[in-house]
């Protein structure tokens, strides 16, 4: 530090430091931070759905249908537990399996991209077999927003009120989320 | 020279170059100064009241007390987002404004508080609009210095010279009030000339910096709405004492003591935590600078001085000249407290061959304005400069000094012109 800079650093601590920090605190108090003040531009939404997500409250379809945004309903089989009926049950339980998820999965996506529709929104729908985790993360890439059930990828509990799919998803994500 | 001379002025000069170089605290330094004068019976104890100036004391105690408890009701918030409201995120304005508020609320209140309170604000809004923040910081800066020239309340230099003269609100509101006007007014121009590439937003980002000064509401500034009201009225009722004080026969300083303690009893504030808040420190270090100045008075020293200045400046334009200039240089580069501390001794012992009454504006004007020379010139100076670094803004000595000096020279040179004009001119 300069000749400068420590003295303007020793005369502002002896004049002005302690009254200075409680003017900033006050301050703080009803001043948006830099991170608050950029108002993100959100142009397409990643919804991602399985079988676990059941209800998406109304104060969704109206949080995002206040932007000018494209939807992307994602309904994703996990591809893993596919697997294991087939090695541990048998093919046909395998396919059995596969169709009832298809049809359920479709199902929901009509429904949401329905209601999604009706609030203006462009809506797109997929239904594939992945990870329900890494395919979330790698697709989010290309979208500005999340929006994700506390549901998704497992139930959740009293003691356990977000699943731990959401939470490893948001651990690598730096878009805006929301939950659900 | 005596050695009781000698020894005082080797105390004076010791005090000084500690509070200069700030290695240790400036009261603490006028403390060791004020004790050793005492000790050595320089200043014998029956003399301490006649040197300790209790009318800037209790008036600076008094105002200190009435702004520490307006403080809390979030009054300079509020002034600060609705300035910036009213800037409407453009930057011309945003530099008019906030250079008029600054000046204002100077004029009334202590500089270091209205910087204090004003400059995160001012950042706050230089970050939104995105451009340079210096433009705007320097003139917060000048404009605070040049608001507290316009009266007796403004700067602590003024608050002495009323004391020690005896001269009133209303004196030094018509002498400095135009000379800070036109000053405010030239300063706000030079800024701007110096700064116009910089002072300009995009129609796009304007309509995001109004969205966001939209979702700005100045009523949740105000933490106590009672508080605010009453903080309002009071200042009003003791600003207005201040325009009639000399024609009612109160001191100044009775007028700031009567508002700190109808503030307090109104309020029902709790008189522990506000006196908590009173600046002790600023109060000690007056008192032991009178002291210290006291010493050379007491020993003649300044009585020598003051003959060699009239022995050699034989009228009241030379001396006047000589006062603000001297003042001006002076104040850029040491605090103008203790200078005006050891000036106002030698313009009064200058008395028996001079009118003083010009020079004690010469002085104020110099003392207060020579601030604005460079970075280390005035406490708002350093407070400022000091907010910036914590908010990563560098304001470097050289930034400040390319406009400060500018800045001084054209004020100070406005100054003097209009006090010759009145005191030199119209009076030959």
């Amino acid at each position: 530090m300069g000749l400068y800079s420590s003295f303007i650093g020793r005369k502002f601590k002896h004049i002005a430091e302690k009254k200075y920090e409680d003017i900033i605190k006050h301050y703080k108090e009803f001043l948006l931070t830099e991170e608050e003040r950029k108002v993100p531009e959100i142009r397409s939404i990643l919804m991602p759905l399985d079988r676990y997500v059941k209800d998406v409250p109304m104060e969704l379809y109206e949080t995002i249908s206040a932007y000018e945004a494209g939807v992307l309903l994602v309904y994703i089989l996990d591809s893993q537990v596919f697997e294991l009926v087939r090695q541990t049950l048998s093919l046909e339980a395998s396919e059995e399996f596969r169709r009832r998820e298809e049809v359920m999965g479709e199902e929901l996506l009509n429904n949401l991209a329905k209601k999604l529709e009706s609030c203006g929104l462009r809506v797109q729908r997929r239904i594939f077999f992945g990870n329900k985790s890494d395919d979330v993360i790698k697709l989010a890439e290309n979208y500005n927003m999340l929006a994700i059930s506390k549901n998704y990828g497992a139930e959740i509990t009293k003691t356990s009120p977000l699943s731990p799919l959401v939470l490893k998803i948001l651990q690598h994500l730096e878009i805006p989320v929301i939950i659900y | 020279m005596s050695p009781v001379e000698i020894f005082a002025l080797a105390v004076f000069i010791f005090t000084y170059a500690l509070i200069i170089s700030e290695r240790i605290h400036r009261t603490v330094a006028a403390m060791v100064g004020a004790s050793l004068v005492l000790l050595t019976n320089v200043v014998p104890w029956e003399k301490v009241p006649i040197y300790l100036d209790l009318d800037t004391i209790l008036l600076l105690a008094g105002m200190m007390i009435i702004v520490n408890t307006t403080r809390l009701s979030g009054l300079f918030e509020y002034i600060a987002i609705k300035t910036a409201k009213l800037a409407k995120g453009e930057p011309i304005r945003v530099l008019i404004l906030f250079s008029v508020v600054t000046g204002l609320v100077s004029a009334f209140l202590d500089n270091v508080t209205t910087v204090l309170l004003l400059t995160p604000m001012l950042i706050y809004i230089s970050r939104l609009m995105e451009v340079n923040p210096l433009p705007f910081l320097l003139s917060e800066i000048f404009a605070s210095n040049m608001g507290g020239t316009a009266t007796l309340i403004g700067d602590p230099p003024n608050i002495m010279i009323g004391s020690a003269v005896g001269l009133s609100f209303n004196d030094f509101l018509f002498n400095m009030g135009p000379i800070a006007l036109l000053d405010l007014i030239f300063m706000v121009l030079i800024v701007y000339f110096a700064y116009r590439e910089t002072l300009k937003v995009s129609p796009e980002k304007k309509e995001r910096i109004l969205r966001t000064l939209g979702n700005l509401d100045e009523r949740a500034a105000i933490r106590d709405l009672a508080l605010f009201r009453k903080s309002v009225v009071t200042i009003v009722i003791v600003v207005l004492f201040f325009f009639v004080h000399d024609r009612l026969g109160i001191e100044p300083a009775v007028v700031a003591l009567f508002g700190a303690s109808l503030i307090l009893f109104w309020s029902r504030e709790n008189p522990e935590g506000i006196l908590e808040k009173v600046e002790w420190t600023t109060l000690f270090f007056f008192g032991g600078l009178f002291l210290i100045v006291g010493s050379l008075v007491e020993t003649g020293f300044i009585g020598q001085i003051a003959q060699w200045i009239t022995s050699h400046v034989h009228t009241e334009g030379e001396a006047m000249l000589v006062i603000a200039w001297f003042s001006a240089l002076a104040s850029a580069v040491i605090d103008n407290i203790p200078f005006t501390a050891t000036m106002i001794p030698i313009i009064k012992a200058m008395e028996a061959s001079l009118n003083t009454y010009p020079l004690w504006w010469a002085l104020s004007l110099g003392a207060c304005l020579g601030g604005n020379g460079t970075a280390i010139g005035a406490s708002a100076n350093v407070v400022v400069i000091g907010i910036a670094a914590r908010e990563d803004i560098r304001i470097t000595f050289m930034d400040f000094l390319k406009m400060g000096i500018l800045v001084m020279v054209l004020t100070v040179g406005v100054g003097v012109g209009i006090l010759w004009l009145r005191y030199v001119w119209w009076w030959r």
